[in-house]
């Protein structure tokens, strides 16, 4: 603990002839929930993207875990867990299949035991058997936390998670992250400022791919903040 | 949650664990099987039809290599076009290019899958192509031989077709932007297939034709499989 879980370092990323992120830096420690604001267009899932390798940086590098993804993105993938508003679970596989698949992907040791160890932890053992298609979404999402964890990442990508959730099913979400948060870092992308803010240690607000403000939360006065996000939700997309 | 012990599988462990999901998942659902199986029986009754309403006698076995490989040629594009369709769906496609693999390998492995659909199509699809428009019109001894084209074509638009799906899954329109460009790329392929298909149910030049047009698809096959692999980190990370 105490070190850097992300380091993103002036990275700028151009589709044509627009910035999504115009020189975004920042420095995330260890063990920190990160959340991310902004309106649509901000450049909030791109910044997400590339911390997750699934983008390249037009400009700049980012590193996880100390390992960078441009050098080594094996590595670093090795150090990644998403959480998506898709749950990226095949519809027609059976939570079982579906976990054993991403266990024997990762190449975990004894996939079938961390695979009922990891269904157990999201009270899913029952439906182990059943095809995905058929689950509810919090069920779904549920099962997602699963498969992102399956591989124990230090560093956990949520993006927009609570998109769908009815509010008993934000409640299990939430109590299940909270298991899982010690020793783990989180970045978060949200539309929902209470929750983003109740959640975080750290806050990064974005607006037309730039940074326009990133503290840690015991230094930022709630109120300030949220007038500032409503100033920067005003603002619009580029 | 106690670490979890992980080994890096082998690129052959990855290439099993995609195509087995594959297997299983067409096992579960048989979409993709039953589609392309439905529209090849149905074009085959259209091709009894269609001639025997012209009012003239027709040399079927001369037209027999054409009218076979447009049969697997569009029955083939209902299943590649679907093929990577299921990947998009929930983002499992982003679920899988998280886990630190060769990208490449992802391609090799739904090119195998969809090659085992559609010889397995071929397999119902053969006998009744023989039987509607080959028992009845006395076919040269040679026609067994055509199981050669038939594979070594198959190999070839497995590969090819596998590539464009990933490449124009994106795209709007993709089902004809697929058709658009797959039909012009794997011509040369047809044209040879089809030559060697004719020449041995016909009856003809056997050193000659049938194999020059063997070797040319054989070396199609070479050059534009090997090609589809080198590419196919670029389609499945765009």
């Amino acid at each position: 603990m105490g070190g850097i879980a992300v380091q993103v370092d002036h990275v700028s990323k151009v589709f044509g002839d627009r910035y999504a992120l115009d020189d975004v830096s920042l420095d995330v420690p260890e063990g920190a929930f990160l959340s991310i604001f902004g309106p649509n267009g901000a450049g909030k899932t791109t910044l997400l993207r590339i911390l997750a390798t699934l983008s390249r940086p037009t400009s700049g590098s980012v590193s996880i875990a100390g390992i960078s993804c441009k050098d080594d993105p094996d590595a670093a993938r090795d150090q990644i867990g998403m959480i998506s508003h898709s749950s990226m679970l095949y519809a027609d596989l059976s939570a079982e299949q579906n976990l054993l698949l991403y266990a024997r992907l990762y190449g975990i040791d004894s996939a079938q035991e961390r695979v009922d160890e990891m269904l157990e932890a999201v009270e899913l053992s029952h439906r182990r058997l059943d095809v995905v298609r058929t689950f509810s979404r919090g069920m779904t999402q549920r099962l997602a936390i699963a498969r992102a964890l399956l591989h124990d990442p230090q560093v956990v990508l949520l993006d927009e998670p609570y998109s769908g959730l009815d509010p008993h099913a934000v409640e299990i979400f939430d109590s299940l992250l909270d298991s899982v948060r010690e020793g783990r870092t989180f970045v978060m992308v949200s539309h929902d400022l209470r929750k983003g803010f109740e959640a975080c240690t750290h806050a990064l607000v974005l607006a037309r791919g730039a940074k326009v403000a990133y503290a840690a939360k015991d230094d930022i006065d709630y109120q300030a903040f949220s007038a500032l996000y409503r100033d920067t939700v005003g603002m619009g997309v580029s | 949650m106690p670490g979890v012990r992980t080994r890096k599988p082998s690129l052959f462990a990855h290439y099993k664990t995609l195509l087995a999901k594959d297997l299983q998942r067409e096992f579960r659902t048989k979409d993709m099987l039953s589609s392309m199986a439905i529209y090849a029986l149905l074009v085959l009754g259209v091709y009894g039809e269609a001639p025997s309403q012209t009012g003239r006698q027709f040399e079927i076995r001369q037209m027999s290599g054409g009218l076979l490989w447009a049969l697997i040629v569009f029955t083939s594009l209902l299943g590649l076009n679907r093929s990577f369709s299921y990947e998009k769906e929930n983002g499992c496609l982003e679920g899988i290019l998280l886990v630190p693999l060769d990208r490449s390998v992802v391609f090799l492995a739904k090119a195998t899958s969809n090659l085992v659909f559609l010889l397995a199509v071929e397999v119902v699809v053969l006998p009744l192509f023989s039987f509607f428009f080959l028992t009845t019109t006395n076919p040269a001894p040679t026609w067994p031989m055509m199981l050669l084209p038939l594979l070594v074509g198959t190999i070839g638009i497995a590969g090819i077709g596998t590539l464009l799906s990933t490449i124009t899954v994106n795209t709007r329109g993709k089902d004809v932007m697929l058709a658009v460009l797959f039909i012009p790329l794997v011509f040369p392929l047809l044209y040879a297939c089809a030559s060697a298909t004719t020449v041995v149910v016909a009856g003809g030049d056997i050193e000659g034709v049938f194999m020059n047009s063997v070797l040319l698809a054989v070396g199609y096959d070479l050059v534009m499989v090997l090609r589809s692999w080198v590419l196919s980190d670029f389609a499945v990370s765009a």
